[in-house]
């Protein structure tokens, strides 16, 4: 669906991105990750035909951003890192604009739009002036203007920046939602969202594409697996408890939030149950466990160790 | 491009700009033709129309310069530019929506003609050849300036390229003049849109003059689409 090609794009005597070439088939839900001036915006202007590459191409469905603009946008939408609102338009009749731009049907815009609005929470501001919005109904009207004419593929960079907690996870929500059977590309710095909503992820550092991963295959190839142990009784001897437990590799004591608790983060090597045997060798001493969780941190290590290389 | 069009149009319309453009306009113009026509029991309505030159190298880069600039500082651009829209429609409807402005202003500047014809004498033919010069000179700065607006990083700036070049344009006669060498001076006269209007100012039907109004609209919306699509390449985003 899309096929970024050998991009380079340099401002200047600096490359901002370099040679950068990345498959997405129809479907995916694909996260880019890296930190700030990593290139994420630069690569979404340029897979989206806002700017062009110095040199390489994109294809989106099979035709140039560029020299195809009609045909390759057709089923495009886009957020950018700041939504493009105009300032005298209210909600509604900008969401009609970015229909119309979009080639929906003129009699079926209106009923588009109410749609549109409902998903994302807009429909009581419709008559407001996009100039009077706050910053979260700002992002909120620009993500309703990249679903608008309904695009097979959906561009958001740092959909959820800006916005309350509560807005954070409606809109994760909804990114979740649009990702049936749609083909999504959004960057993020925040690591548990990228996990969460993605199928893979590619990580950005200094305009070069460092690692790119499945997400279904990501758990199974890190060797380790990571869980998060509290538990009622001073640290004393249940560190070396659970040091001496078959499997343990590594045991990390964390600041604990009361006193008379303890906790801890145990790598295990890959291997099966590990809850299991924690919550056997902790009956046993009659500690009770006040929380035990896996901790999927190996998307942060790998995140690391990708950018330190 | 009829969408682009309509928002642009309405945009006028919703802001102050167009108001203030026609006020001003129309407000300029009575007090041109006070001067000029009334105090004078003068029926001339070339020399009226010739004189309103001034006003439409002064205020025609109001008009475009937001179409432009405005949407770069907003960044309202990487909506249109990511569109299936060509670039040449959108640079074509913004052009024909500050066109539209200044087709209104123009219609209403009939009410000076309508004086006319209460206490005077019009003639229909000097009416039709008078507005269509002043119609293609108006649309031709209009284009201009559009062109010079995209040089501006702000409106501002815009609008200061557009004055500069509508005043350089007028300037070519004085220069030609003192221009002895044979193709500068040429090439001079050629550009120049006061020279190409006399022929209207006369009443006369010059249809060299049209084709050339015409053309200079045409290259100058076929520059702004080039240096807008070489933005692609040379920058990113609103610098
Ligand atoms: N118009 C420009 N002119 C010159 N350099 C630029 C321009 N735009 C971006 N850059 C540079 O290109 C690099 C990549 O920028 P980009 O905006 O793509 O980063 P990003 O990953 O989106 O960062 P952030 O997380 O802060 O949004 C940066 O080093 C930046 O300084
Ligand atoms: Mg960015």
């Amino acid at each position: 669906m899309i096929d970024i090609q050998n991009v380079s794009k340099r401002y200047g005597a600096v490359y901002a991105l370099h040679d950068v070439s990345l498959h997405v088939e129809k479907g995916t839900v694909l996260g880019l990750l890296g930190q700030n001036g990593a290139g994420k915006t630069t690569l979404l202007n340029i897979l989206t035909g806002y700017l062009a590459p110095t040199t390489g191409r994109v294809l989106l469905d099979g035709a140039d951003v560029l020299l195809e603009p009609e045909e390759a946008r057709r089923h495009l939408g886009y957020l950018p890192e700041q939504p493009p609102l105009y300032d005298e338009m209210t909600v509604r009749e900008y969401l009609r604009y970015a229909a119309a731009l979009r080639n929906v049907e003129k009699r079926s815009i209106p009923g588009h739009v109410d749609e549109i609005m409902e998903l994302c929470g807009l429909s009581h501001m419709q008559h407001r002036l996009l100039s009077h919005l706050s910053k979260g109904y700002r992002q909120r009207a620009g993500f309703a203007q990249a679903l608008c004419g309904d695009p097979e593929v959906l561009v958001l960079d740092e959909p959820t920046v800006g916005l309350d907690p509560k807005q954070i996870v409606e809109i994760r929500s909804l990114i979740q939602k649009m990702g049936k059977g749609r083909t999504v590309i959004f960057s993020s710095h925040i690591l548990t969202e990228v996990q969460q909503l993605c199928d893979e992820v590619v990580i950005l550092h200094d305009g070069k594409i460092k690692t790119t991963l499945s997400m279904n295959d990501e758990v199974d190839s890190s060797q380790n697996i990571n869980v998060l142990l509290t538990v009622a009784a001073a640290e004393g001897s249940i560190v070396s408890r659970v040091n001496g437990l078959e499997g343990v590799r590594k045991v990390q004591l964390q600041p604990s939030r009361r006193d008379g608790q303890t906790t801890m983060l145990i790598t295990f090597h890959q291997q099966n149950e590990p809850e299991r045997r924690l919550f056997a060798l902790l009956s046993g001493l009659s500690i009770p466990i006040l929380h035990l969780s896996r901790e999927e941190s190996s998307l942060e290590q790998l995140f690391l160790k990708a950018i330190s290389e | 491009m009829r969408t682009v069009f309509k928002r642009e149009l309405a945009a006028y319309f919703r802001t102050p700009t167009g108001y203030v453009f026609i006020a001003i306009f129309l407000g300029l113009s009575g007090l041109i033709f006070y001067l000029g026509n009334l105090r004078t029991f003068s029926g001339d309505l070339l020399t009226f129309l010739a004189q309103l030159r001034l006003l439409c190298m002064l205020l025609c880069p109001m008009l475009t310069m937001r179409l432009i600039s405005e949407e770069r500082q907003k960044k309202t651009d990487q909506l249109l530019m990511t569109s299936p829209v060509s670039l040449g429609s959108i640079v074509l409807g913004k052009y024909l929506a500050a066109a539209t402005v200044m087709l209104i202003t123009i219609l209403l500047l009939n009410g000076f003609s309508l004086i006319i014809i209460l206490y005077g004498k019009l003639y229909v033919g000097e009416w039709f050849v008078g507005h269509l010069g002043f119609v293609l000179q108006s649309l031709a700065f209009i284009a201009l300036d559009l062109f010079m607006s995209c040089f501006g990083k702000n409106q501002i700036t815009g609008a200061i390229a557009g004055f500069a070049a509508n005043f350089f344009l007028w300037l070519t006669d004085l220069l030609a003049g003192q221009v002895s060498i044979g193709w500068i001076r040429d090439s001079l006269n050629f550009v120049s849109l006061y020279a190409r209007y006399e022929p209207f100012q006369l009443g006369q039907l010059s249809y060299a003059s049209i084709l050339f109004f015409v053309s200079f609209i045409a290259v100058c919306l076929v520059c702004t689409f080039r240096v807008l699509d070489a933005r692609r390449f040379s920058e990113g985003g609103a610098a």
